[in-house]
């Protein structure tokens, strides 16, 4: 658990944080979103104190991270950056051992975890760790920034707009990845990001800044139903909230499931648990139909969905 | 609003303090009977009395008091305090002389010690710490040197500093000084101005054939690799021997020494750094520049003539920096083969042992080098803001 | 190891003129006809060498050490107010032509080989310094920000990341200063050094053109052989890291 407790960040006359307070429990995502120059890079860094707060408390785990030995905390923290950062000088696999190296792991548990990161992110241990960072495209050289931050096991996770300089597939890819990630890893993670969509897609929760200060802390649908002010509301967009809020929920959470699946229609196309229902709502739509079944990974029917449960889903 | 508070300067109080150190530890000045013998130092207070010795550290010590202080304002008292105590350095040595040279004999004179040489050195960057926290602008860093430059030629002037021993050497050669400095400049300058041309030649066959690239720079690399004496030692014999089989090359003075290995060496050295960055600069406008000016209907001579030579030339002035500095220095070793210049003073001095005479020759030289390099750099700065 | 052999054959092709010159007399006659004195005896050719090198590499040596210090000091938090003064200093030192520093080295500290390698010393620094400056402040912010993220330790930064990466520019920085230091090397002669300026410079004053071109070669020959040995070091440096 991470808390902020009255935080400011003064640079010189100008106040970067202005006296924020911010929960973050373990395990969650939480996602800190806003305008650039708005203190959500300058909240994030001084987690890790790469920045030395003004005043305020910052507490891990109950603990003042001021009591800790900066590097101590850092190497707890895995850190990926928008420019990734990678050393350039150093192979793929030697730049993600680098946190296990400063733990002194013992060389055959590094090697371990270094290829089972690979693998973890979509990456060949065989071919892709022996290149260097400047024979890696963009995708991959973040993929390897993930990876690096994720090396030695930390328990909190902070990243500032890792995907910011992608292209869209890739960014796409790259946050279908992170959520797969997470699943599996549920490290309490600190995100920061000015797209709104990608806030809504990896939140567990979303904090809202605007010149310093917290404007909104909330769950995604709170956050798109509820918008607390006429900032937030600007930010997520009047035009397509309603998109927005069919697309936090999957056709798995309103579809009427059979008791037993059955064998489909090869020919009609169906849909699967985890599509968002803003996804299944452009399938009826382009297929102009009421009703789609909801076939499961071995392409039997479990269940179907009726455009009128998907509309009720998003209200 | 809030008073902005700035932090104290940390670099300042450093140098003076180190100042302080040196004029109070080393020789200030020296007497000597005559130019040959070494002569009696002289520490800062036996050198100037407690007028001098108070003087001195009194504005070591207020620079530090100003540099700690937090005011912005400190800064414009400080250079002008530094300037005052630059144009007015050599006033101390007057003192020196007033002191402690003998009145009866003819040839005593005063030296400068290491003391005054350590104290204009650190009050020199203390002005250009100065000057760099003020953000001065070239114009206001040029006037600054000028008025040094112009205090010092006034002190150097007055009766009070005839003795000393830089100025007699200069008073008992004064025409020398005068044709030497008229052979440095013509023989660097003139070696620059030869090897430009040929330089810029030279790159534009390397734009037009890529081929040529190679072995061009290759060569003109080769020949800056090789030092300065030993190519104008390897000049000597192939020269030497076509004068003396040519009767009539001797009569235009081309010989195995004298100017003409100097200024073939000095061209040779030169086209390295003029033809690379004259290449670069060439190759390196860019590529939309010369697309839009080509969609506007511009020909290629248009194009050459309009865009690419003034986009270039900041970087090509640049080379010519670079090659007029090194020519200048160059130029001081070519006295070795009898070419003339200053360094016939450095060498002679230096064999005479008589170090005013090495003076002589050595402080004209940098001071050529450091005038060539703010001028030049002047010129690049114009051409690049054009 | 194709990289090696330039410097490997230039240095074999020193050591063996430097020891075979005096056997080669009747090859100077053709130069200085009407002399007996063909080969400069006063000292080895041999020793000269070994004088050479050895006041360049300690003057390399003293003012890799002391550039490179200084230009992690400058570089460091505690000495960050120094940086515009030094990166200053280091440029407009450069101007000052290395024979002036020779020259002006003798009436500090006399005739001999002290003063050589102090102006060998104080003007070799320059170059370097500038270089690590330079090659320091070259560096991807956003690679040192990572590195301090993953919680490496500021003098863990500058050794495992600063450092290599900056590494070639620093190479390059002492090649520069190697290359002029040998050059001045051969004018301390005029000030009492020991180094193979001296057949050069006694070969002028005696007029013996033997002596020029005995010593002349050989110094043209210990600067081609280093430049190259520094050649292949920066391209074994930049396999290494492969940059």
């Amino acid at each position: 658990m991470i808390e902020l407790k009255g935080v400011t960040r003064r640079f010189g006359d100008a106040v970067a944080v202005d006296n924020i307070d911010l929960t973050i429990e373990t395990g969650e995502v939480c996602v800190l979103v806003g305008s650039s120059g708005c203190g959500k890079s300058t909240t994030l860094r001084m987690i890790n104190r790469l920045l030395p707060r003004t005043s305020g408390e910052i507490l891990v785990d109950g603990e003042d991270i001021n009591k800790a030995d900066p590097e101590a905390l850092r190497l707890n923290m895995g850190y990926a950056i928008q420019s990734t950062g990678l050393f350039p000088h150093w192979t793929v696999a030697r730049n993600i051992g680098v946190v296990p190296d400063l733990l002194k792991w013992p060389t055959h548990k590094r090697d371990e975890r270094v290829s089972e990161l690979l693998t973890l992110l979509g990456l060949d241990p065989a071919t892709d760790a022996i290149k260097y960072p400047h024979q890696l495209s963009g995708g991959q050289a973040q993929r390897v920034g993930v990876a690096r931050a994720l090396a030695g096991d930390p328990n909190i996770l902070l990243m500032d707009e890792p995907f910011g300089a992608l292209d869209a597939i890739t960014r796409e890819n790259l946050q279908q990845e992170m959520l797969r990630i997470q699943r599996q890893l549920s490290k309490t993670t600190v995100f920061v990001t000015h797209d709104i969509d990608e806030a809504l897609k990896l939140a567990t929760r979303i904090a809202v800044m605007d010149q310093g200060r917290i404007i909104q802390h909330d769950t995604p649908e709170a956050i798109l139903r509820r918008p607390a002010s006429a900032f937030v509301e600007n930010l997520i967009g009047k035009g397509d909230r309603g998109l927005k809020l069919l697309a936090l929920r999957t056709v798995g959470d309103v579809m009427e499931r059979y008791p037993r699946p059955r064998q489909s229609d090869p020919l009609t196309e169906g849909l699967k648990e985890t599509d968002s229902l803003r996804a299944a709502l452009s399938v009826m739509v382009w297929q102009n139909s009421d009703q789609l079944p909801v076939l499961s990974e071995a392409g039997d029917a479990v269940g179907t969905v009726k455009r009128e449960q998907l509309l009720q889903g998003g209200v | 609003m809030p008073v902005s508070t700035q932090p104290p300067n940390r670099v300042i109080p450093a140098l003076a303090l180190s100042a302080l150190a040196c004029v109070w530890l080393l020789d200030f000045g020296l007497v000597q009977p005559n130019r040959i013998v070494s002569g009696t130092g002289y520490g800062l207070y036996a050198a100037t009395g407690w007028l001098g010795a108070v003087v001195v550290s009194s504005l070591l010590a207020v620079a530090v008091g100003l540099a700690l202080r937090p005011t912005h304002k400190r800064f414009w008292v400080l250079a002008l305090l530094l300037i005052t105590a630059l144009m007015a350095l050599p006033l101390l040595l007057e003192m020196l002389a007033q002191r402690k040279l003998p009145e009866d004999s003819a040839y005593a004179r005063i030296g400068i010690g290491a003391g005054f040489w350590c104290l204009a050195f650190f009050l020199a960057l203390m002005l250009l710490e100065t000057l760099g926290q003020l953000k001065a602008s070239r114009r206001l860093q040029l006037s600054t040197v000028l008025l040094i430059v112009a205090g010092w030629w006034f002190c150097a002037t007055r009766e009070g500093l005839s003795s000393l021993s830089l100025i007699r050497e200069y008073a008992n050669r004064a025409d020398q000084f005068t044709q030497a400095l008229t052979t440095h400049l013509s023989l660097s300058l003139g070696a620059v101005a030869i090897s430009a041309v040929l330089a810029f030649g030279l790159a534009l066959a390397m734009v037009r054939r890529e081929r040529l690239r190679r072995p061009l720079l290759g060569l003109v690399s080769f020949m800056q690799t090789i030092p300065s004496l030993a190519l104008f030692g390897l000049l000597i014999a192939p020269l030497g021997a076509l004068s003396a089989a040519y009767p009539f090359l001797q009569t235009l003075g081309i010989r195995g020494i004298g100017w003409a290995p100097a200024m073939l060496a000095l061209i040779a050295y030169s086209l390295l750094p003029m033809v690379r960055n004259t290449y670069v600069a060439l190759m390196e406008v860019p590529e939309p520049v010369v697309d839009a000016g080509r969609g506007m209907g511009m020909n290629e001579r248009q194009i050459f003539f309009k865009l690419k030579l003034p986009l270039a030339l900041p970087v090509i002035i640049e080379g010519v920096r670079i090659t007029t500095i090194q020519a200048i220095g160059l130029t001081a070793v070519a006295a070795l083969i009898g070419a003339g210049g200053f360094g016939t003073f450095i060498f002679q001095g230096l064999g005479q042992a008589a170090m005013d005479l090495v003076l002589l020759g050595a402080l004209p030289t940098v001071f050529l080098a450091l005038a060539a390099d703010a001028i030049l750099s002047a010129l690049k700065f114009q051409g690049a803001s054009r | 190891m194709r990289p090696w052999l330039a410097p490997v054959a230039l240095i074999a092709v020193l050591c063996a003129l430097a020891a075979l010159l005096p056997a080669m007399a009747p090859l100077f006659s053709w130069v200085e006809p009407n002399t007996d004195s063909l080969i400069y005896t006063r000292d080895s050719f041999w020793f000269l060498l070994q004088s050479h090198i050895w006041l360049v590499l300690v003057s390399a040596t003293i003012g890799t050490l002391v550039a490179v210090s200084a230009g992690i000091f400058v570089t460091r938090p505690a000495g960050r107010d120094f940086l515009p003064l030094v990166s200053q200093v280091a440029s407009i030192g450069q101007t000052v032509p290395p024979v002036a520093v020779l020259a002006l080295a003798v009436p500090a500290m006399g005739f001999g080989e002290k003063p050589t390698l102090l102006a060998l010393v104080l003007y070799g620094l320059l170059p370097i310094l500038r270089n690590t400056l330079a090659g320091l402040g070259g560096i991807n912010p956003a690679v040192l920000e990572s590195a301090k993220g993953m919680g490496m330790s500021s003098a863990q930064v500058l050794f495992k990341v600063e450092l290599p990466l900056a590494g070639r520019v620093i190479l390059a920085g002492i090649r520069t200063s190697v290359t002029i230091n040998i050059a001045t090397a051969a004018i301390g002669s005029t000030i009492g050094a020991r180094t193979l300026g001296d057949p050069v410079i006694a070969g002028l004053v005696n007029g013996n053109t033997a002596y020029v071109v005995q010593g002349a070669i050989l110094i043209g020959l210990l600067a081609l052989a280093t430049d190259s040995l520094f050649e292949a070091i920066e391209r074994a440096w930049g396999r290494t890291f492969s940059i």
